[in-house]
């Protein structure tokens, strides 16, 4: 399996579940694993009973196991305060104000969380090395897709600035007559390395994503979840991510065949129900099962975490592709 | 006065002459647009930077407006070209002094 798992799927299906699991399972075999949940309603506590902050903790009882929550909240307010400070530092008291609104303005657009969780990608990424495996938790299929489509969108919009900006200094260089001093110059223009900065970034996300990550959609096997996750798988491949295998969770248990109350015929009935849309995963959706997980009476938690984890056919060992 | 001399500072001054002329005529003009097609480029980044500063919501303005501290100067003057611009054609009329 590659270094950088991701779960993803429709709202309450059970990611954090099956993210969880898998991180237990990896730390269990001997892999050094980092569980994050970058789900703003964050459950990763509520499976382990601990909480997790901004920085990656020991999981207790787990001794191969860090876990960390990642909040777009805190993120886009440190961003503002980081970005309010060089304000101050650079610019004259006169134009403060006017430029302040414009930076307020800015992190209250709808876009703001989304690029701040990118942010918080990326660093995570880059600064993974003590790990061997790194288990993402992600947020609700849309936002999780909107977030692994921005480097390929971002990407273009950053060029486009970059190229008008090269132009435009170029031409005040040009516009210098004799002696005089250009009023922009390329080099060491703070605007042009800013730029080029966040293009790296997003190239590196983009590599990382499309050739060190490997994703698992959760399932339930009802028709709005399967739905949505054939078109996550469409959007997926789009991107040019690998998507690995379906999780299907919350499948109804079987009842025994002496049992014939009304509890047990609702039982076999949904089993049934369910067995066709299981069949339907099978054949219209090209990435395999790679877990099929009954429900549970109780939450997921401690001992149940283990038995769930048994049941995911996912590789743990590392492997590049 | 030798008439040496007096044809010397008068080849001089011609000379001085020209070259204003030159200068005044074809190099000075041909900056001057260089200078106003860099400020035309440059108020069409600020436009992709900060659209929401008109209210248009931009996918990267989260991105962008950490550059802002850095853009001081320009953003004033973007701002202000915004304000007295008529039209294009007043903007590009100003090359031609009348």
């Amino acid at each position: 399996m590659r270094k950088f798992v991701f779960f993803g799927g429709k709202g309450g299906v059970g990611k954090t579940t099956m993210s969880s699991a898998y991180a237990v399972k990896c730390a269990r075999a001997g892999v050094s694993t980092l569980l994050v949940s970058t789900d703003p309603a964050h459950s990763t506590r509520d499976v382990f009973d601990q909480s997790f902050t901004d920085t990656p903790e020991p999981v207790e009882d787990e001794p191969n196991l860090d876990a960390m929550e990642i909040d777009p909240e805190t993120e886009v307010r440190e961003h503002l305060m980081e970005t309010k400070r060089a304000l101050g530092e650079q610019v004259s008291p006169a134009m403060v104000n006017e430029i302040d609104r414009q930076i307020e303005m800015a992190h209250q657009t709808p876009g703001a969380h989304e690029s701040a969780l990118f942010d918080r990608f990326i660093d995570v990424m880059r600064d993974s090395d003590q790990y061997d495996r790194i288990v993402f938790d992600t947020s609700p299929t849309g936002g999780t897709l909107r977030l692994l489509s921005l480097p390929e969108y971002l990407d273009g919009w950053i060029q486009r600035l970059l190229h008008k900006r090269k132009q435009s200094v170029k031409l005040f260089e040009r516009a210098a007559i004799g002696n005089n001093e250009p009023r922009r110059m390329m080099e060491g223009d703070p605007i042009i390395a800013r730029l080029e900065q966040r293009r790296d970034d997003f190239n590196f996300a983009k590599e990382m994503l499309q050739s060190q990550a490997a994703f698992f959609l959760v399932v339930n096997p009802d028709e709005l979840s399967i739905r949505e996750t054939k078109r996550a798988v469409e959007q997926l491949d789009d991107y040019g991510l690998d998507v690995r295998g379906l999780a299907v969770n919350r499948l109804t248990p079987e009842p025994d065949p002496d049992e014939q109350g009304r509890g047990a015929t609702f039982l076999r009935n949904r089993v049934k129900t369910e067995q066709e849309r299981l069949r339907e995963l099978r054949e219209d959706l090209s990435p395999p099962l790679v877990a099929a997980i009954e429900t549970r009476v109780a939450e997921v938690k401690g001992d149940f975490l283990g038995e769930v984890a048994d049941e995911i056919e996912v590789g743990v060992e590392l492997t590049t592709n | 006065m030798t008439l040496a001399a007096r044809i010397e500072s008068f080849r001089e001054l011609v000379v001085e002459w020209l070259r204003g002329l030159y200068h005044g005529m074809i190099t000075h003009p041909a900056y001057e647009k260089i200078e106003k097609q860099a400020e035309d480029d440059e108020d069409a980044f600020m436009l992709a930077c900060f659209p929401d500063a008109f209210g248009i919501p931009s996918p990267v303005s989260y991105y962008t407006a950490e550059l802002l501290p850095y853009l001081e100067d320009e953003f004033e003057a973007w701002e202000r070209r915004m304000w007295d611009r008529g039209s294009l054609l007043e903007r590009k009329g100003h090359q031609y002094h009348f």
